[in-house]
C-alpha cells in the first residue's frame, strides 16, 4: 500500500469536526490530501451506531454517516486484532498505583493505531490526549498520572517502551491541525470578516471552536498557532 | 467545589424547602422559575450537581400539587439534610440526601421519570469527567461509565483542568507534519 495515500481518523477528530460544523472540510482536505481517509469498525460504531441511539447526538451521526456513504471516510476492514490486543495489553500493564495497574486505555481505542502500523500509513488523525501522550511523551504521562490521583505512580518501563516504540513512527495530527491546513489552503476565507484583523478574529473562532468540541489543544498552543497561521501566505494569496 | 457554585445550590434548596413548607398553590410556580434560574448558572458555571439540582427543583414543581403528606415531609426533612451537609462540606451525605429526594420524587409522581433519566446520565457524566481529568482517555473513561465518546467529549472540550497538559511535539512541528502529509507548500 502507498504510504503516503492513506490516514486513518480516530473517533475524536471526527467529532471534534462536527461538532465544531466543520466537516464539509473533510471532502476538500481529501481531495487535497490525494489519497483515502479511513475510520477503522470500532471507530464507526463510535461515530455511527451507538449515538444513532441517543437523541442529543443521532444527526451528529447522520453526518457522520453521510461522509460515509459519500465515501469520504472509509472503513478499513482489515483490522490487525492480535497487535490490537497486543498494545492494549502493554498499554494497561504500564503504570501502576499500590501495585494496581491502571486501565487508561480502551481496547478499541488501539484499533486505529494498529491500523496506521501495519498499512505504515502517511498518519494518524487522533484529538485523544492520553494515547498521544503514552506514544510520544510516555514520561509525561506517568508524570499527569501521578498529579491528577496524587499518588506515587510506578512504571513498568519495559512496557511503556514496548509500546511507544512501536508506534513512534506514525507521524500524528489533531482536528486543529486540519483546520490549520483548510485555513492555508483558503477553504474558510469565505468567513473573514470585513475588517482589518478578520484574519484574527476568523482563526480565533475557528481554532477555539475545535478546542471547545473537544481537541486536546491548549489554550498556548491554540495562541501559538494563530501567530503561526497569521505570518503564513494562504494558497490564494 | 467552587464556592459560588456552593452558594447557588445553598440558594436553590433553601428557597425551595421554604415552598414546599408553606404549600401555597401560588408559589409553586416559583419553584419553575428557581429551575430556570439555576440553569442559568449552569450555562456559567457547567457544574454537574448544578444540573442535579436544577433537575431536582424542576422535578419538585411537576410533583408539588399531587405529592402525598408523608412525602413532603420526608422531602422536607432530606432537604434539611442536604443544606446542613452542604454548609458543612459533607458532599458524602449531601450526595446521599440528593439521591433520597430523587427517590421520594420518583415514588411521588411516574410522569417525571425523563428527568430522573437526565440526572443518572448527568451523574455518569460527572463521574466521566472526573476519570479524564485523572488521565484516562476518553473511550476509556466513557467505557467506564457506559457513555458514548460524544457524551464526553462535548463536556472535556469545555474543561479547563482536561486539556492542561504538556505536549512535547511543540505546535509547529505538528503543523509541519500536517502540512508534509497534505504535501502543502510551507508559507
Amino acid at each position: 500500500m502507498d504510504k503516503k495515500k492513506v490516514l486513518f481518523f480516530d473517533a475524536g477528530p471526527v467529532i471534534s469536526l462536527v461538532m465544531s460544523r466543520l466537516h464539509w472540510l473533510l471532502p476538500l482536505l481529501k481531495k487535497k490530501f490525494g489519497g483515502r481517509f479511513y475510520i477503522t469498525p470500532g471507530v464507526k460504531t463510535e461515530l455511527v451506531d451507538r449515538p444513532l441511539s441517543i437523541h442529543r447526538f443521532a444527526f451528529e451521526a447522520l453526518q457522520v454517516q453521510k461522509l460515509i456513504s459519500e465515501g469520504v471516510l472509509e472503513v478499513y476492514p482489515k483490522v490487525p486484532w492480535n497487535k490490537v490486543h497486543q498494545l492494549f495489553l502493554l498499554a494497561n500493564h504500564s503504570f501502576f498505583i499500590h501495585d494496581k495497574d491502571i486501565d487508561v486505555l480502551q481496547e478499541g481505542e488501539m484499533e486505529s493505531i494498529a491500523c496506521a502500523r501495519e498499512t505504515k500509513a502517511a498518519g494518524m488523525v487522533m484529538d485523544e490526549r492520553t494515547l498521544r501522550l503514552f506514544i510520544e511523551n510516555p514520561s509525561s504521562l506517568g508524570h499527569l498520572l501521578e498529579h491528577r490521583f496524587q499518588a506515587t505512580v510506578t512504571t513498568n518501563t519495559k512496557n511503556v517502551q514496548g509500546f511507544s516504540q512501536q508506534l513512534q513512527g506514525i507521524p500524528i495530527i489533531r482536528s486543529v491541525e486540519l483546520v490549520s491546513l483548510a485555513y492555508q489552503m483558503g477553504l474558510l476565507d469565505d468567513y473573514i470578516p470585513p475588517q482589518k484583523n478578520g484574519r484574527e478574529i476568523l482563526l480565533d473562532a475557528v481554532l477555539w471552536t475545535v478546542k471547545t468540541s473537544g481537541c486536546a489543544v491548549t489554550e498556548e498552543e491554540v495562541e501559538d498557532l494563530k501567530g503561526l497561521l497569521l505570518k503564513k501566505k494562504t494558497l490564494k494569496e | 467545589m467552587k464556592e459560588e457554585v456552593k452558594k447557588e445550590i445553598l440558594d436553590g434548596l433553601k428557597q425551595a424547602r421554604g415552598i414546599m413548607e408553606r404549600m401555597d398553590p401560588a408559589e409553586f410556580e416559583e419553584l419553575k422559575k428557581l429551575s430556570d434560574h439555576t440553569i442559568e448558572e449552569v450555562a456559567a458555571q457547567k457544574d454537574l450537581d448544578l444540573i442535579a439540582v436544577t433537575v431536582l427543583l424542576y422535578s419538585f414543581y411537576k410533583v408539588a400539587s399531587t405529592i402525598k403528606e408523608a412525602d413532603r415531609k420526608a422531602l422536607i426533612k432530606e432537604l434539611n439534610g442536604a443544606i446542613y451537609s452542604m454548609e458543612n462540606r459533607q458532599l458524602g451525605q449531601y450526595n446521599s440526601r440528593i439521591r433520597n429526594m430523587f427517590k421520594l420524587v420518583k415514588q411521588s409522581h411516574s410522569k417525571v421519570k425523563e428527568h430522573l433519566q437526565d440526572v443518572m446520565q448527568a451523574a455518569r457524566i460527572k463521574k466521566g469527567t472526573v476519570l479524564l481529568e485523572k488521565g484516562l482517555s476518553i473511550g476509556q473513561a466513557a467505557g467506564l461509565m457506559g457513555l458514548s465518546n460524544w457524551d464526553l467529549q462535548e463536556y472535556a472540550g469545555k474543561s479547563v483542568s482536561i486539556h492542561n497538559h504538556e505536549e512535547l511535539v511543540e505546535v509547529k512541528h505538528r503543523l509541519k507534519t500536517a502540512e508534509n502529509i497534505f504535501n502543502l507548500k510551507h508559507g
